[in-house]
């Protein structure tokens, strides 16, 4: 079996909207006709997704490593302890948080199509939904790692978590080292998506001059 | 295992473990059919018209050779149409009639 378009780079179209697109117009308005939707549901609903990015996932890392209690409520559940932050969850899924450790690295992946904790981070990047990485990433995780630069210590376990349609996972990465006194702010502000979906770790850093 | 076995035993979703290439660790800003497309998803999945497992089976369901060549969200809105026409809430002749519309219309407002 070939995904021979996954490579492909999908161009805009300069001109008259593609036949997908009119699919999706005429789908669209059907259903609006009928009732069935409403139009501003659409509009609200890309509001939503225009809000969810990797800053929310970051909130919730860097709250996890400054107040130990939160850490314990959200590896405990991680839907309830983001909710607790004001994160809600508009697409009925529960969420486990996996906290990489001194012995463990994990890595998330969806192998089946694109699950991936939506509400926290926003969409996936199209890599996370190609093949390569789904058909790879539960086979030969350090090769796939290796690929985005990360080099796990062999005498650590990478652990691959598959996501559901209904489970999905996130990373909690490894504070890193000389990070000590920072604000929940600072924190935020060195978690990356990557490292939440766990392909890369987060760098020790210089202390800040005052 | 025989390449006959090997298609019954993994459908075209089902590619966890298999060999692939490197990753092209490329991405794009959604184009606005695309992010429609997606809200769209979402909208039908709140009234209970279709949820995320029914869209995963609307792609697998499209066979391998159409996941290889369309794009994610032309599978998606694909899959979507088959899975309303099964659903019996759109027929293929409404929703053809309404493309043609909707074309005429982008084509009038081109030449406007």
């Amino acid at each position: 079996m070939t995904h021979t378009n996954d490579h492909t780079p999908i161009t805009v179209p300069d001109g008259a909207p593609g036949y997908y697109e009119v699919m999706e117009t005429a789908m669209r308005e059907l259903l609006a006709e009928k009732g069935l939707i409403q139009p501003a549901e659409i509009r609200r609903q890309i509001e939503v997704l225009d809000s969810r990015g990797p800053q929310l996932g970051a909130k919730v890392v860097a709250r996890a490593w400054s107040d130990p209690g939160f850490r314990e409520r959200l590896l405990a559940n991680g839907r309830a302890a983001c909710e607790e932050l004001g994160i809600s969850f508009y697409d009925d899924t529960g969420l486990i948080v996996l906290e990489n450790t001194e012995q463990v690295h994990n890595l998330i992946v969806c192998t089946l199509c694109s699950c991936y904790p939506r509400p926290v981070l926003g969409l996936p990047p199209d890599w996370y939904k190609q093949k390569p990485y789904r058909a790879r990433a539960v086979k030969e995780p350090r090769s796939v790692l290796g690929e985005f630069g990360t080099i796990i210590s062999p005498d650590v376990e990478v652990r691959v978590s598959d996501s559901t349609s209904q489970l999905r996972y996130l990373v909690l990465p490894l504070r890193p080292v000389g990070t000590e006194d920072w604000s929940d702010d600072e924190l935020a502000s060195l978690v990356t998506r990557d490292a939440m979906i766990g392909v890369c770790t987060i760098e020790a850093q210089e202390r800040k001059v005052q | 295992m025989t390449p006959s076995e090997e298609l019954v035993r993994h459908l075209p979703n089902d590619i966890g473990g298999l060999p692939a290439d490197r990753i092209d660790c490329m991405d794009h800003e959604l184009l606005p059919w695309e992010k429609r497309c997606h809200a769209l998803a979402d909208v039908l999945d709140y009234h209970k018209i279709l949820n995320t497992e029914e869209k995963r089976r609307g792609v697998e369901a499209l066979g391998s050779e159409m996941i290889g060549r369309l794009s994610y969200y032309e599978r998606w809105i694909v899959a979507f149409a088959n899975i309303l026409f099964q659903k019996q809430i759109l027929t293929p002749e409404e929703l053809a009639l309404k493309m043609d519309e909707v074309a005429a219309r982008h084509a009038r407002e081109a030449e406007a």
